[in-house]
């Protein structure tokens, strides 16, 4: 990182810190939005960006994770921190199960991501007929007045949220730069790059392949803690959705994959343009449902075709952020 | 379109207004009461978001004929989505909503209803069925709909009325129900109520579960014609509840008739367009409006003046249940005389609608912000359009059960 890039780092922790001082609390949830997506994004591109491992099933993570901390909380009382621990156990469970189900037979590339896919969706029917976890009808965690901060059960105002999720996300940024430096982050690289090739390197895939698989898992679940507290509701159609697997990847394939700063560009790119685009329209009168929808996907592909490899490398250029 | 400059700087401080209204430096005054409609007008709840607009959409000016006060509509769209539900909700209470109604789905509306709270700012449920959203304990979230148990219940007590107005004692049942979120919720709910309903004279011989998205229902309707049953109860969706009657009409199966407990479907307008005279004597077991009430005929007047080339009756549930969402506010607002949100929630503890339009006793809320005693009705099809036929107090025609086409087999 050059000199430049540490004083416009430094800049946006500062701006970010100081956000909920000034800022309402519309804008601090969408703050908190884009925060929740950059380090969901962030997770995914361990996987993805790094390894070279698509997956189109993240929302898997997500869902078990919100489930395992919100059902320990709403039937025993335990509280989330103690309940996280549990939630990144069965998720690393289940990455390492995909994982070893995958690299062990050779499934790769889009059958890997079909994969994925089929997992999220075999949990989703399965926590349907759970009676556990409400089944169908959804989990309901109870709510508590939310003006004192308690941070042992996650309970707050809107700033207590956007704070905790403001330290995953720059906790994921410190993970993600430290393991791309380190030695996995070089075999994952290579491994992505050309496996047959790594692997003649004497690399050993299958064991480095399965440790980001696990790491993506991991740190996915937290966002699946955070998610089940933060919104106190979880249905399985709406939490292991693959439109919610989607949002995962979008940020990234927007801001650029295998960068460390794509994720976030692209999350609060998608998010503000997301909701830029819904007040334009409120601003001309336009209300015609599905316009958003359609303005979204136009400024989608032209950023696809405009900028194949993510926004962030050519931003990055143009500021002067590269080495 | 040319885009001058003129255009551009026109843009650009649009842009510039709603990049500034987040932080609360622009701010409307208005005297009204601002009421946040958030519905999910577009993604997969599109459709029946629509529909719920359209109550919204007119209820200002009837209520303004009815109670003589002015609100104002702030509409949202959650985009059948539950991120976008918390933000819009954020949104328009920054804007300065009074109120806020909505959303249809439990998800979003749950989402919605912590917003609501935190803020203090009073939120109507129009149509939402989750239990758990007034068993909070909430202080600002009231609800004038069915909760999921009360719709099932609801509808099993409409079979047996149904059977006693039309004399009929059918012994036999099978059971089908789309194999999903809300089928599966149906199926626990008639399972666990059914075995306590003593006076249903028909035991369910066999179920047959079928994918939402199925293609081809061929085998699951040869099942069902094979278990001799005399009446089919049935679960469904839209598309689905098409594909199957028409394959009951391919395979020649025609029972005593098709009972819905309290599912979508076979009121629907695309129901009657696809399927012609085969729609006809469908029943459905439904939350709907009174087509008796003073108030149902007012809203409709208003309904055919916003809407010449539609018909309130493919909206009947979507419309009443957000018409009286809007009436609950308007209501309160014209007792609390104050749009300051905690007196408005007050005023709404202590609402006693008595003139309404759906089906049940007064909106009148409980301790929990629930209204109890909300009615079901049987609606059946009839020459395309659903009619109701029972409670008697509110039939529009006789039952008819079973159907004309019923073969014994």
């Amino acid at each position: 990182m050059n000199r430049r890039a540490a004083v416009l780092l430094a800049i946006l922790a500062l701006l970010l810190a100081a956000l909920p001082a000034f800022a309402g609390n519309y804008l601090l949830s969408v703050a908190t939005l884009i925060l929740y997506l950059a380090f969901v994004g962030q997770a995914w591109n361990v996987m993805m960006g790094f390894a070279g491992q698509l997956s189109l099933g993240h929302s898997l993570y997500v869902g078990v994770a919100a489930y395992v901390a919100g059902g320990l909380f709403f039937h025993f009382g335990i509280g989330p921190w103690a309940g996280l621990w549990l939630a990144m156990l069965a998720c690393v469970l289940l990455g390492a199960a995909i994982g070893f189900l995958a690299f062990r037979f050779g499934i790769s590339g889009v059958y890997f991501a079909l994969l994925t896919i089929a997992f999220a969706e075999f949990t989703r029917i399965g926590f349907d007929h759970l009676r556990w976890t409400g089944g169908p009808g959804g989990m309901f965690l109870k709510v508590a007045q939310r003006d004192q901060i308690d941070l042992a059960h996650f309970r707050g105002p809107p700033e207590m949220y956007y704070y905790a999720m403001l330290a995953f996300a720059a906790g994921a940024l410190a993970l993600c730069a430290w393991l791309l430096r380190s030695r996995a982050g070089y075999y994952w690289q290579a491994i992505r790059e050309n496996e047959e090739a790594a692997q003649a390197l004497g690399i050993n895939t299958f064991r480095w392949k399965m440790v980001a698989v696990m790491i993506s898992a991991a740190m996915t679940s937290v966002a699946g803690v955070f998610f089940a507290f933060y919104y106190n509701n979880i249905f399985p159609e709406q939490i292991f959705h693959i439109s919610r697997s989607i949002e995962i990847i979008l940020g990234p394939i927007i801001g650029g994959v295998g960068t460390l700063f794509g994720p976030i560009v692209g999350a609060a790119l998608l998010t503000l343009l997301g909701d830029g685009i819904t007040e334009l329209l409120a601003y001309y009168d336009w209300e015609i449902p599905g316009v958003k929808q359609v303005f979204y996907g136009v400024v989608l592909l032209a950023v696809i075709v405009f900028r194949p490899n993510g926004i962030w490398p050519a931003l990055a250029r143009r500021l002067g952020l590269c080495k | 379109m040319s885009f001058d400059r003129r255009r551009f700087n026109q843009t650009l401080a649009a842009a510039t207004i709603s990049s500034l209204a987040p932080f609360g430096i622009v701010r409307a005054q208005s005297s009204k009461l601002k009421v946040g409609v958030l519905l999910p007008r577009s993604g997969v709840q599109g459709f029946i978001g629509q529909s719920c607009q359209k109550g919204a959409d007119l209820a200002p000016a009837v209520l303004r004929e009815m109670l003589g006060v002015d609100i104002e509509l702030m509409n949202a769209d959650t985009e059948s989505n539950v991120d976008t539900a918390r933000t819009r909700a954020e949104r328009l209470i920054q804007e300065g909503a009074h109120v806020l109604v909505g959303a249809f789905d439990s998800g979003q509306t749950a989402a919605i209803a912590q917003v609501a709270e935190q803020r203090g700012v009073p939120l109507v449920v129009n149509v939402a069925a989750a239990p758990q959203i007034t068993e909070q304990g909430y202080k600002f979230v009231f609800r004038n709909f069915q909760t999921a148990i009360d719709l099932v219940r609801n509808g099993l007590d409409l079979i047996g009325d149904l059977f006693l107005a039309t004399h009929t004692v059918p012994r036999t049942a099978v059971y089908m129900h789309v194999n999903d979120t809300f089928g599966q919720a149906m199926t626990r709910g008639i399972g666990a109520l059914l075995p306590r309903r003593t006076q249903l004279p028909f035991k369910i011989v066999d179920t047959i579960s079928y994918d939402p998205a199925a293609r081809d229902l061929t085998v699951e309707i040869s099942k069902a014609k094979a278990s001799g049953a005399d009446f089919l109860l049935l679960v469904c969706r839209l598309n689905d509840g098409i594909l199957l009657r028409r394959e009951m009409v391919k395979q020649r199966w025609n029972p005593m008739g098709i009972i819905s407990p309290g599912s979508p479907g076979m009121y629907e307008e695309q129901y009657f367009k696809t399927l012609g005279k085969y729609s006809d004597y469908s029943i459905s077991n439904v939350p709907w409006y009174n087509p008796k009430a003073p108030l149902t005929k007012i809203v409709e007047k208003a309904f055919l003046k916003q809407n010449p080339k539609d018909k309130m009756v493919f909206h009947a549930l979507n419309v009443g249940f957000t018409f009286e969402a809007l009436l609950v506010a308007a209501d309160a607002y014209k007792r609390a005389r104050s749009t300051d949100p905690k007196t408005l929630a007050d005023a709404i503890r202590q609402t006693n609608i008595t003139s309404k339009m759906t089906l049940g006793a007064p909106i009148k809320f409980n301790a929990k912000g629930q209204v109890e005693g909300i009615d079901s009705a049987c609606v059946q099809n009839f020459g395309g359009i659903p009619r109701v036929v029972l409670p008697a107090a509110a039939a529009e025609t006789k039952p008819v059960f079973p159907a004309p086409y019923f073969k014994k087999t």
